[in-house]
């Protein structure tokens, strides 16, 4: 399973979306999470993918998190 | 005496903050507090960093005690004032809007203790995790820029969330306030409203007034539609907010707009264009003070009910 499908689980478990129309395109905004979720699901992400991400406001798009694990697992 | 680690941390005999309050935080009403025994707070808001540095110095003029410096994350010069702090070597520093992350090293090499003001459990981890000393958990009966969540609510879940020390804030302002922020689990709490009536603080008399007047209903909360809501008294200016930012007609710039400047506009006591930013707590204020007449008063309340506490046990 790629990064990207896994994130996409996570996002739709918290955020209530349909996995399947999360691309690596999509903002936080368009999924309706604040800055606060953000947070919450970039820890859920942390521990899933044993990564640290350091939140900063870089983080605009499911991509942006995507990368970072990646870069970090390679 | 109530005595928590608080104390301790910050070297201060009552384990209360004055939260920054941006135009209003001054040296004088820091330095009040601090020879008060508590911490007070220069809150740096949008100043540049020759305006904190001064700040930082008149306060030292002005007492021995600790103090520290709020830094708003958002602000342009906040950069600029996080090498100050450090420079100075203040006592303390905490931050609003945002995660302080990246400016923890500095601070911590300068020596610095480091409260980030956090809403959510999620947050208050993850400065946990970057090295903060301790957060402030803010629930939204606070003045000013609030998160969603109570603080009956946040406190208890950011405790569970963190090992270091929580500090209650939002809707505290007598010794009832410092004795269930305590059975929450908070080993401290940060004021901002009641200390806006404090002798030593520099706003308008209407502005004080008006906090002295409000009665529990009488906060409103504006400025959802943009993202960040912010609690203020009710006045014809914010109800007319309040009800633009229903009306589709109204642009988010030209809310934005009318919005900014509007609590320095307040600070100086103008009623029709000011927003006149305080908690719910507002209804509990009764009387202007010295701010350190407000701690001793709040704290000699706090011992008394804590100390019968013993009552509920059967
Ligand atoms: C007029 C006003 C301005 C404020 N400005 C700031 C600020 O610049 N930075 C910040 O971190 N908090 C700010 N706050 C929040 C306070 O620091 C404090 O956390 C809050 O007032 C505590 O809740 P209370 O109002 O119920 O006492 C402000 C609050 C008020 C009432």
């Amino acid at each position: 399973m790629s990064t990207l499908s896994k994130v996409a689980e996570l996002i739709a478990e918290n955020a209530g979306v349909d996995a399947k129309e999360i691309t690596m395109d999509t903002t936080f905004e368009e999924l309706g999470l604040d800055s606060l979720d953000a947070v919450d699901l970039v820890m859920a992400c942390e521990e899933q993918f044993s990564v640290t991400i350091e939140m900063d406001e870089a983080l605009k798009t499911v991509g942006d998190v995507v990368r970072l694990i990646d870069s970090q697992k390679a | 005496m109530v005595k928590t680690r608080l104390c301790e941390l910050l070297g201060i005999e009552y384990p209360i903050i004055q939260g920054g309050m941006a135009w209003i935080a001054d040296a004088r009403l820091a330095a009040a507090v601090s020879n008060g025994g508590g911490l007070g707070l220069i809150a740096a808001m949008n100043a540049d960093a020759e305006w904190v540095r001064n700040e930082i110095r008149k306060a030292r003029e002005l007492t021995d005690r600790p103090f520290g410096v709020n830094i708003m994350l958002l602000s342009p010069n906040a950069e600029a004032v996080a090498k100050v702090v450090a420079e100075e070597r203040v006592k303390v520093v905490t931050t609003g809007a945002g995660n302080p992350a990246k400016y923890i090293r500095l601070w911590k090499e300068a020596g610095i203790t480091v409260l980030p003001v956090v809403a959510s459990a999620g947050l208050a981890k993850l400065v946990e995790r970057a090295g903060a000393d301790g957060v402030i958990a803010e629930g939204c009966e606070a003045g000013g820029h609030i998160g969603e969540l109570t603080t009956m609510t946040l406190i208890p879940q950011v405790c569970d969330a963190v090992n270091i020390p929580v500090v209650a804030a939002g809707g505290i302002a007598d010794g009832r306030g410092i004795a269930a922020a305590l059975m929450l689990g908070a080993c401290g709490v940060q004021v901002g409203t009641r200390f806006l009536v404090a002798d030593e603080c520099g706003i308008h008399e209407n502005y004080k007034a008006r906090v002295l007047k409000a009665k529990d209903i009488d906060t409103i909360v504006t400025g959802k539609r943009l993202g960040h809501p912010v609690r203020s008294l009710k006045s014809p200016f914010s109800r007319q907010l309040f009800s633009m930012e229903y009306d589709p007609n109204y642009s988010n710039e030209e809310l934005e707009r009318i919005a900014s400047g509007s609590l320095k506009r307040a600070v100086e006591g103008d009623e029709k264009q000011g927003c006149f930013m305080a908690g719910q707590s507002a209804g509990l204020v009764k009387k202007a003070q010295p701010a350190a007449e407000i701690i001793k008063e709040m704290f000699g309340e706090a011992e008394k009910i804590l100390g019968s506490a013993g009552q509920w046990i059967k």
